[in-house]
């Protein structure tokens, strides 16, 4: 071999075409990167946009005042005799339609919900008196009414609310019911109240069932457990059920809980022990870690000045290691919260229009409910869906919010 | 008495033994350090307390669950020999409805009987239930009376009560813990034994390669013979979570991974990744909501507009965009991790040979990190395939065999939700069929996940 290698021409035009090329790609390259993340970001704001887009009129209501003459009203109602049988005996369904018009013209039948009656009940049952005098009431609109307030609707429905709105009858307002209320078939009267509830129960039986155990079974493996077989197989099915799909543990809760175990079909309690079982490893391993980070030296100082093996867990370890626990807890939490897949399983999917009052009522939780009201036909539930899909996402965002606050606060270096 | 004043009143004897020997305990502390013996006392009295409080609280709270199993028998057996019961219909069906509706308004959960022979058995629940009632709560606090007795006497200054309250806190921190072991093994069972009644009516040949899946027509009585075969359910579940999504997510993933770890600033760093975290944040029945309302319909109107035949509103296309779009974060953080994991040497190395950070990260930094990367792949191919809303929402309910992405498919997921929801009776092929795909995608999920925490944990030692 002889060293007869000429050096390289660095400002040769075949060279600086070449480190040109190279450039050029490098620019490529990281044009691509950047793309990437633009994309990834570009879709949640695409898909945050079409939620709020969609959701906030979900959050308003299309009300008409209606000025209705109760004497003069076919109603069949004494005053002083109100009682849930005589409304529901003076058949107020009827009554509305035949006030609404004489108030409003022979085709405004239809412009109101076909559940605006229920207000008229309320308020006679509210205040009986006003049964003798005219009072003028909003009404929930239609769907066909509502839409075209908001947005577009059809043709008739346009000129309905132009002649509305001349009138000076047209009222949007915030929609308090779309919180106070449960299901129901009428877009405009439903709420999410009675989904949010059963969340609630169903979260806090998840909560009471999971952070136990999950705290228990993290310090056994962390501090006592010595390493045999059995530790292996705890430490492996831990790791495998948190990667087990989530319909799965709807399965078992069905074969088990409800088929062996005869436990109420639809409950929180029954949809709270199958998403314990799921986020139980979640805690499982966020609080082995944090048990992890806590330094020997506090173990040995503690077990030096006499204490017990326990003493040093629970009055040293565990304190220090709490935020991390909890941090870990809250993210399960929030997975258990949006999760949806295991509660269809256990029957979670039934229609149900009052809130529940206990564990073992038939209720629904939030996500469920996103899923039925998806599944309806008509328009009007589009909004809704959208607007339950907004407080979801402000709750899980919120619950991020607090375990990235929680981090960053009690974050310790040793 | 019922339940839950019974166990108020466990609660609060457990309170009074725990506070009495722990003053016993502390008097015993005192009078020993006044005789001048200060090592006498071996544990301190909080723990007499918590030992006498577990001894009123245990045995009675065993008793109770115990109890609590035993006793609806024994109320159902006095109420049978009762007067009133002679009368009951012989058969075993209408025989337990009738003593069910009576139970019902015995202990108040329904108003009023619809058969009128249920009344007549009323009184004779409500008395049984009553004496067993009392009965069972008799015992318990006998129970209680008797533990917290015998263990209030062993209070000294020599006994040992730590130690035992400890060992007990150590039987239930093993027991918390084997809660991992009985979850498994119930899923296991579970689809084990609901599997092995569907196999007995379906062959697993038939159903693991047959290729016409329509439980429906099964149910209808045109016989089992080959409505199950789920072969086109895999394909869709494959095409939809392992080809689609990852078609998505692999190059979306790597590439922000790459960029937030090699180019971008701290700053950027610092807000982008929480974002993408989002991602993964967001409830899969919301991604569902959105491809079925917004994605889908618009990729079928661009199907049609240029033409593909057989565009469907429900496409394999829409659910595995989204999926995969879901999965970025994943594939992201564990490309993320093995980036992180190559040694700054190799990657100084190949900077100090003149090459540019983009060759560096293509024949160094990503060959080095392949094993990492692949494993990431691999756990999130398993996350997608068990993804259920998505599909159920947006991919639609047709077993087809079909390459083309705007054809509706339909996955296994999909078809475990549609069999079982809705009122059906638990001994139909139709309904034990759902844990048939449930044990499969058990199977499936697990040797991916097993794989690929083998290919990471193996290649993480690499350099270490």
């Amino acid at each position: 071999m002889s060293a007869t290698r000429n050096p390289t021409d660095w400002k040769s035009d075949a060279m600086r075409r070449r480190i040109a090329r190279r450039y050029a790609a490098e620019r490529r390259f990281k044009l691509a990167g950047l793309l990437a993340v633009g994309i990834s970001a570009a879709f949640l704001a695409f898909l945050l946009f079409t939620m709020i887009g969609n959701g906030v009129r979900g959050f308003t209501r299309t009300e008409i005042a209606v000025k209705i003459d109760f004497p003069a009203s076919p109603l069949l109602l004494d005053p002083n005799a109100i009682t849930d049988q005589a409304l529901a005996n003076a058949n107020l369904p009827m009554v509305t339609g035949e006030v609404v018009k004489k108030a409003l013209g022979a085709d405004a039948e239809e412009w109101v919900s076909p559940t605006a009656w229920t207000v008229l009940r309320d308020r006679i049952k509210a205040d009986p008196k006003i049964l003798s005098r005219t009072e003028t009431i909003d009404l929930p609109a239609a769907t066909t009414i509502d839409l075209a307030a908001k947005s577009k609707g059809s043709p008739e429905a346009e000129a309905a609310v132009d002649r509305l709105t001349k009138a000076g009858l047209l009222d949007t307002g915030f929609n308090w019911s779309f919180l106070s209320a449960s299901d129901g078939t009428d877009p405009t009267q439903v709420g999410i109240w009675g989904a949010f509830k059963g969340s609630l129960l169903t979260m806090l039986v998840t909560l009471a069932l999971s952070f136990p155990v999950g705290v228990a079974t993290a310090v056994y493996l962390e501090e006592y457990a010595r390493k045999n077989w059995m530790t292996d197989i705890i430490e492996v099915s831990i790791n495998n059920l948190a990667a087990v799909p989530s319909i799965i543990f709807g399965l078992l809760g069905l074969s088990i809980f409800l088929n062996f175990l005869h436990l109420p079909r639809s409950a929180a309690l029954v949809g709270g022990m199958t998403l314990a079982l799921m986020t139980m490893p979640v805690i499982v391993i966020a609080g082995r870690n944090a048990i992890k980070s806590v330094p020997p030296s506090i173990r040995d100082a503690a077990l030096g000045v006499g204490a017990s093996p326990v003493q040093v867990v629970f009055h040293h370890v565990l304190p220090l290691a709490l935020p991390g626990i909890l941090t870990g807890t809250i993210i399960g939490m929030a997975r258990a919260l949006g999760e949806t897949a295991p509660l269809l399983m256990i029957g979670m999917r039934a229609f149900i229009a009052t809130p529940p009052g206990g564990i073992t009522d038939p209720a629904t939780v939030l996500p469920v409910q996103i899923f039925l009201w998806s599944d309806e036909v008509s328009k009007g539930f589009v909004e809704k869906t959208s607007a339950a899909i907004i407080v979801l996402l402000v709750f899980l965002l919120a619950m991020n919010g607090l375990a990235i606050y929680l981090r960053n606060k009690f974050e310790r270096r040793w | 008495m019922t339940g839950p004043a019974t166990l108020l009143l466990l609660a609060g004897l457990g309170a009074i033994a725990w506070v009495s020997a722990r003053a016993r305990a502390m008097r015993l502390q005192t009078a020993a350090r006044a005789s001048g013996r200060r090592d006498a006392v071996h544990s301190l009295p909080g723990y007499h307390g918590w030992y006498v409080a577990l001894w009123t609280l245990v045995p009675a709270g065993i008793f109770l669950a115990v109890w609590a199993n035993v006793a609806p028998g024994l109320i159902t057996q006095d109420v049978l020999n009762s007067p009133a019961a002679h009368s009951l219909p012989a058969d075993d069906f209408s025989r337990s409805a009738i003593l069910g509706e009576a139970r019902a308004i015995a202990t108040g959960a329904q108003a009023g009987a619809f058969n009128p022979l249920s009344q007549g058995l009323v009184e004779p629940y409500e008395a049984a239930i009553g004496k067993y009632g009392m009965a069972g709560a008799a015992l318990a606090l006998v129970l209680a009376f008797a533990g917290g007795a015998y263990a209030f006497t062993r209070v000294r200054p020599d006994f040992r009560a730590r130690t035992r309250v400890e060992r007990l806190v150590m039987a239930t921190l093993l027991i918390a813990s084997l809660l991992a072991i009985i979850t498994t093994l119930g899923i296991v069972a579970s689809l084990l034994w609901e599997s092995f009644r569907f196999f007995s009516m379906v062959s697993p040949i038939d159903f693991l390669f047959g290729a016409k899946w329509s439980p429906q027509s099964a149910a209808l009585g045109y016989g089992n013979d080959n409505a199950f075969g789920a072969v086109p359910l895999f394909w869709g579940t494959i095409f939809i979570g392992a080809i689609i999504a990852m078609v998505v997510a692999i190059p979306l993933g790597l590439m922000s991974a790459i960029y937030l770890t090699q180019y971008a600033s701290p700053t950027v760093r610092k807000w982008m990744k929480p974002i993408l975290e989002v991602l993964a944040g967001v409830p899969t029945v919301v991604y569902g909501y959105f491809a079925a309302l917004t994605v889908a319909p618009a990729l079928r109107d661009f199907a049609v507009k240029i033409g593909i035949h057989g565009a469907s509103s429900e496409s394999a296309l829409a659910a595995g965009l989204v999926m995969g779009v879901m999965i970025i974060p994943f594939v992201s953080s564990m490309a993320d991790d093995s980036i992180a994991a190559v040694p700054q040497s190799m990657r100084d190395g190949s900077l100090a040979m003149g090459a540019t950070t983009s060759e560096t990260i293509s024949r160094v930094l990503i060959p080095a990190a392949l094993p990492g990367v692949v494993g990431g792949v691999l756990l999130a191919v398993s996350r997608a395939i068990g993804e259920t809303m998505i599909v159920v929402m947006a991919a639609g309910l047709a077993a087809n065999l079909t390459l083309n992405p705007f054809a509706s498919v339909t996955t296994v997921t999909t078809q475990i939700v549609q069999l079982l929801t809705g009122d059906q009776e638990f001994d139909s092929a139709k309904t034990l069929a759902a844990f048939a795909l449930g044990l499969v995608l058990f199977i499936v999920t697990l040797l991916l996940n097993i794989v690929a925490l083998r290919v990471v944990k193996k290649y993480r030692e690499a350099y270490e």
